[in-house]
């Protein structure tokens, strides 16, 4: 009996390695990779309804087509205005820029197809991003929820992450109270986001917000924020950044605390500036979690939907949508088809998004 | 043995008289067996309290008369659509009946989701069908000329005004958009609260994505349709093409843009929870609405215009569309039949008014105990104190209804106000030119995805008036298309009972 | 040392390392200040929203209750004694889904991490391939051809086995351990609005709808990715050597990370676990889909206080207030963890 069982556990112990990772793998194979397959079918279908039932009919790129070319087009990329001179200019520029970072990476000598594959997708990619962005933001142009979703991504995040370092780097000091402040500032992240919406949707509101007052004295009650696209779009990345600032305050704080301390203290002995210490000690101590941070961020950033879709409802007309409402719209009205290829558009750009961070990240941290 | 025998005979002796004691109750009956005894019922709807209470109160009493157990599910409003087809659609079937709008019905109906209820309806005296206003009976409550639902709830949305401002200032309640337009510029900027404070002249809720592509169709009804419920006001009855590229369209939009200019400024993000708050607490002149303000102005807990609050029937116009050239064409008897006073109203029953309708793959008893639920709770005995009581969100829809001022005034209702707004909605409920929504399958799509943007896209200043116009056309056509424009015909033709 | 400071140095600098110079100071209360005000004044709204009543919303803003309006307890009372049941059973759902997935979702994904931090793995990309390629078959047969699960998941297993054996040898290129970890991350990246209606049909079909079961692993599935690279970099910051000794002993694996690993990490374990339950505990999507009645689960119940009326914002206000006091009850607790947690776990990137 005692044998057999040292026997069991020796056959277990060699099969550790795999115990250790399949429950996970399974898992997520099961309920992702699954349904991600299931509904790359579904973009490629169209759904109905049929007696006792419901059918797909397979259609090809239909789908993806309307969002590009057809009569979502004004909805998803945006509708087109005319490029004045400067911005031909800027466009050119950034042509240039890439250029001449493929032609030396070429001469380095370093050449691996993945790496050139990789890189002549990131070139086209920020190429053809930065010209859409151009064309829409212009005056004539209206930006559609692919634009205005990249909007939301890389300021929520840049403002996100400045905020919450700013913090952590005032909470890392060592002053009374901070275990206070460590607790209050985590408590947005702990609502849920549908509250958030419509919590801010009563703070923001002109005639019965509690601001209302701030409003009328500047004489802005008149003109109300919900009326002007840009501002609908600051909105509501002021609700994502009352939420998120948590998660990137708190994390930033505990690397900030793990930093070595003897270092540090070191540098203040030496007479370093409180901005010497930051740079050169401090960032490179915390630039790995910030990659790792930033990653996860980006990744959550991109399904931005309760905040727009209760404030504004995309409003006003189409201009603080985002792709994940966009997407969410067309699978209430059960346009399965039609929605799932949004989410696969959103799919890839958040794929391109998040690539594209992981490689640049990474090359920094090899040279740094 | 005998002793084992005997010591194991004395336990299950107590047993059989322990589970005697049990179930003597269930052997024995209640004295008035009840038909359904052992029926449970799944009846989802949205969570109230508005259409949940009533059923919830209801049920217990529909358990002693029956035996069914009523259960009430209830998920957020604005998921229910997609909840319910998920479950049929997909042979779940966790649910035998809903309350929903029968504006769904087209795409419940089509795959055979939904119980025809034509012959119960026929045999069934306790209900009183002929008491049910027409519109509700012969169009509401049918799709292509069966009976599906049991309307509970009359929904169409009617004009509110201040009375007291309107008395004092000499003014006539609006029978034109432009009388509309009119009063609402004469009081836009002035303080009718009291507070101060400079309020609005109409609030109308045109936030997207929330219930706006109503109010605009409530203001396009009278433009474009004329000549009964059956003439339809959104498509062609021939082609199928819409009637959205035309003058009377035009002139409808040119009503509604110019209706924002006198609302509050954030009004394009105002949903109708918004506006009812705002004309409630005295901030606006005049609303469009559903019935609610009615029955939530009397409400002392969310009210400060008690016995200000007067309501007609949905404003009209002078001119109709002409559907052969799309011209803007006065109103003569032959144009407008229906017409008061050269007037052509057209009142929209926006939503359509909750109804209940049975699963078909339920089980039979299941069945007949969900339609007998239906029937009961549209009974005159019960739906006549239900329609007054505000927290059920049920409207009118009963002849009886009106008749009756007693049970309005004991719901906290001044007499005028209660003849005031019964006086509203009997019109609209009289009237033969309804305006029936839309519900065409994937009505959704047409309604929410393609007119809500097109409009809010307007108001927003992005497009123009034509371009707003060509783009609701081509976003129709195109889900024609896709749909097969002969079904689609087909069902809007159905739809108005063609 | 010198005895005497200037007045410069009295205000900016700071007496020792461990301390901070008054101006600074004061400069940094403030920012702190401002901050903490951000972030209550919300919370403090909602609160005096849910003792207003409707026309007290309605008529322009009013701050204090007892002040300048008279609070009211009726959305309490709704919330509480009319709607009764209809809101403890959520409550009781969201504490039994969201506990449940966490512990899960932590306890696998923190032995996924570990093996992804100590094992090297080297899959053959073919094998994976294939073998998504029979699940792919599996699901199918399970959805669209009726077949019993039971026999299509063991019958779908033979096949992978005996064609592993067969061609399975033959693959060459392998995958490593971060493409494994950056699979994982990539699973969270897909909109949670394209995968529900699958989902839905899988538990239909199975037979789970409306069960704690079907929340419970569908929450664990999608908090997997976050816990898996948390716990991948806070293991990583855990020296080798005291496994080393333990492995020379002769303790196997799983007693090394039960025994060792585990209790070592309980920081990073308490910190993870808050965030996952809190992602657990606000869900709505999939909660609204695979539930119907008994498994609702609150989030649900804040959406629902916006039907055809409007938001109701006083019930709405109760609701998200007794939503979010539990947390921050299980914050208070674990948050000595917390420090410590996430600061070893997000030291290395």
């Amino acid at each position: 009996m005692k044998k057999r069982l040292a026997a069991f556990s020796e056959w277990a112990d060699m099969r550790a390695p795999a115990v250790f990772i399949l429950p996970a793998i399974m898992v997520i194979l099961m309920l992702a990779i699954f349904p991600l397959i299931v509904s790359l079918y579904l973009s490629l279908s169209r759904f109905k309804f049929i007696k006792g039932g419901f059918s797909l009919k397979f259609i090809g790129l239909l789908n993806y087509k309307k969002l590009l070319v057809g009569s979502q087009q004004f909805h998803f990329l945006g509708v087109f205005g005319k490029l004045t001179v400067l911005e031909i200019g800027i466009l050119i520029l950034a042509a240039v820029l890439l250029i001449v970072w493929l032609v030396r990476y070429f001469r380095s000598g370093r050449l691996s197809i993945i790496g050139v594959l990789g890189r002549l997708i990131l070139t086209t990619g920020v190429l053809a991003l930065t010209w859409l962005i151009l064309l829409t933001i212009n005056q004539n142009g209206y930006p559609g929820t692919l634009v205005v979703t990249i909007f939301y991504v890389v300021f929520g995040v840049l403002i996100q992450f400045l905020i919450g370092l700013g913090l952590a780097l005032l909470c890392a000091q060592r002053i009374p109270g901070r275990n206070f402040f460590r607790l209050v500032f985590f408590f947005p992240l702990m609502v849920t986001p549908v509250g958030i919406a419509y919590t801010f949707r009563m703070l923001v509101d002109t005639t019965i917000g509690p601001f209302t007052p701030i409003w009328e004295f500047f004489g802005w009650g008149a003109i109300p924020w919900v009326t002007i696209p840009w501002a609908a779009r600051w909105v509501i990345l002021l609700g994502d950044t009352w939420q998120w600032t948590p998660f990137m305050f708190i994390v930033l704080l505990a690397a900030l605390e793990n930093q070595p301390r003897d270092q540090v203290e070191a540098a203040i002995v030496d007479g370093a500036s409180g901005w010497q210490i930051f740079r050169d000690i401090t960032w490179p101590a915390i630039i790995p979690v910030c990659v790792t941070l930033i990653l996860i961020r980006l990744i959550e950033a991109f399904k931005i939907i309760d905040l727009p879709n209760v404030l504004t409802n995309g409003g006003p007309g189409i201009a603080s949508e985002s792709l994940t409402l966009h997407s969410f719209m067309a699978w209430r009205t059960l346009d399965l088809g039609g929605s799932a290829a949004v989410a696969y558009m959103l799919l890839f750009i958040s794929v391109f998004f998040a690539m594209s961070f992981v490689n640049f990240a990474s090359h920094r941290l090899k040279d740094a | 043995m005998n002793c084992f025998k005997h010591l194991w005979g004395r336990p299950i002796t107590v047993v059989i008289i322990m589970s005697l004691l049990f179930l003597s109750p269930l052997l024995a009956g209640p004295a008035h067996a009840g038909k359904y005894d052992g029926v449970t019922i799944n009846i989802m709807t949205f969570t109230g309290p508005q259409i949940a209470e009533p059923l919830q109160r209801r049920a217990p009493e529909f358990k002693k008369l029956t035996g069914a157990t009523v259960n009430v599910i209830t998920v957020p409003f604005s998921d229910l659509y997609t909840k319910l087809l998920t479950d049929w659609a997909t042979g779940t079937n966790s649910i035998d009946a809903a309350v929903f709008a029968p504006q769904w019905m087209a795409d419940y109906v089509g795959p055979g989701y939904l119980e025809d209820i034509s012959t119960r309806i026929a045999k069934d005296k306790a209900l009183e069908l002929d008491d049910i206003g027409e519109f509700f009976r012969e169009f509401s409550m049918k799709f292509g000329g069966k009976t599906y639902t049991i309307t509970l709830d009359g929904d169409f949305q009617i004009a509110y005004y201040r009375s007291d401002l309107l008395k004092k200032a000499g003014m006539k309640p609006p029978r034109t958009w432009d009388d509309y337009l009119a009063i609402a510029k004469k009081f836009h900027g002035q303080d009718m609260n009291g507070d101060g404070k400079p309020d609005y002249g109409s609030c109308i809720s045109k936030k997207r994505n929330a219930q706006a592509f109503w109010m605009i169709t409530s203001v396009w009804g009278g433009f474009i349709q004329a000549k009964g419920t059956s003439e339809g006001a959104f498509f062609d009855l021939k082609t199928m093409k819409p009637l959205v590229n035309n003058e009377a369209f035009a002139a409808a939009l040119d009503v509604y843009v110019e209706s924002t200019k006198y609302g509050p400024p954030d009004e394009i993000n105002l949903d109708v929870g918004d506006t009812r708050g705002l004309f409630t607490s005295g901030r606006c002149a005049l609303s469009v609405d559903w019935g609610d303000i009615g029955t939530l102005a009397i409400d002392p807990k969310t009210s400060k215009v008690q016995d200000k609050v007067g309501a007609v029937i949905l404003p009209g116009s002078k001119k109709v569309l002409d559907r052969a050239t799309g011209k803007l064409i006065a109103c003569n008897s032959s144009r407008c039949p229906h017409a008061v006073n050269g007037i052509n109203h057209a009142p929209f029953a926006a939503f359509g008014g909750w109804s209940g309708g049975i699963n078909a793959a339920a089980k039979q008893k299941v069945k007949d105990a969900a339609y007998d639920f239906f029937s009961y709770m549209s009974q005159p005995a019960q739906s006549n104190v239900d329609v007054t009581i505000g927290i059920t969100g049920f409207n009118p829809y009963r002849i009886s209804q009106f008749e009756n001022l007693d049970v309005w005034i004991k719901a906290g209702m001044s007499r005028q106000a209660a003849e005031d707004y019964l006086v509203a909605i009997k019109a609209s409920l009289n009237s033969p030119n309804m305006v029936l929504d839309l519900r065409i399958p994937q009505n959704q799509r047409y309604q929410q995805i393609v007119l809500d943007t097109a409009i809010a896209r307007l108001l927003a200043g992005e497009i123009t008036k034509a371009q707003c116009m060509q783009e609701i056309e081509n976003g129709w056509e195109e889900i024609t298309e896709e749909l097969g424009r002969k079904e689609q015909l087909k069902a809007y033709r159905a739809t108005l009972g063609r | 040392m010198s005895t005497k400071r200037s007045i410069y140095q009295i205000l900016f600098e700071a007496k020792s390392i461990d301390d901070v110079a008054p101006v600074p100071k004061t400069l940094t209360y403030i920012i702190l200040g401002f901050w903490t005000f951000v972030c209550l004044f919300p919370l403090y709204w909602l609160i005096v929203t849910s003792f207003k009543i409707p026309i007290q919303v309605h008529d322009g803003p009013m701050y204090f209750p007892g002040i300048d309006f008279k609070p009211s307890m009726h959305a309490w009372y709704y919330i509480f004694v009319d709607l009764g049941n209809d809101t403890l059973r959520p409550y009781f759902n969201t504490i039994i889904v969201s506990i449940s997935s966490s512990i899960i979702a932590v306890v696998i994904g923190s032995m996924a991490g570990y093996a992804l931090t100590r094992i090297t793995y080297q899959p053959k990309l073919g094998s994976v391939l294939m073998f998504i390629g029979t699940l792919v078959l599996t699901v199918i047969s399970v959805v669209w051809l009726g077949l019993a699960w039971p026999i299509a998941l063991a019958s779908g297993l033979a096949l992978y086995v005996v064609m592993l054996t067969t061609v399975g040898r033959r693959f060459k290129k392998s995958l490593h351990n971060n493409d494994i970890a950056f699979f994982m991350i990539s699973q969270r990246i897909l909109p949670p609005v394209a995968v529900v209606i699958p989902i839905y049909v899988l538990f239909q079909r199975i037979g789970l709808l409306d069960t704690h079961a079907a929340l419970i692993i569908t929450y664990t599935a999608v908090n997997l990715p976050i816990v898996v690279w948390l716990m991948r970099d806070f293991f990583e910051s855990i020296p080798m050597d005291l496994e080393e000794s333990a492995a020379l002993d002769g303790a196997s694996r799983y007693r090394v990370f039960f025994t060792i690993i585990l209790p070592l990490s309980k920081p990073g374990l308490a910190a993870t676990f808050l965030l996952v339950l809190i992602l657990c505990w606000n869900e709505y999507l999939i909660a609204l889909f695979l539930s119907t009645a008994n498994a609702q689960t609150l989030p649900l119940l804040v959406a629902a206080m916006n039907a055809t009326r409007g938001p109701q914002w006083w019930y709405m206000a109760v609701v998200i207030i007794i939503m979010i006091t539990p947390v921050i009850a299980i914050t208070i607790v674990l948050q000595r963890f917390i420090t410590r947690g996430l600061l070893i776990g997000a030291v290395k990137g």
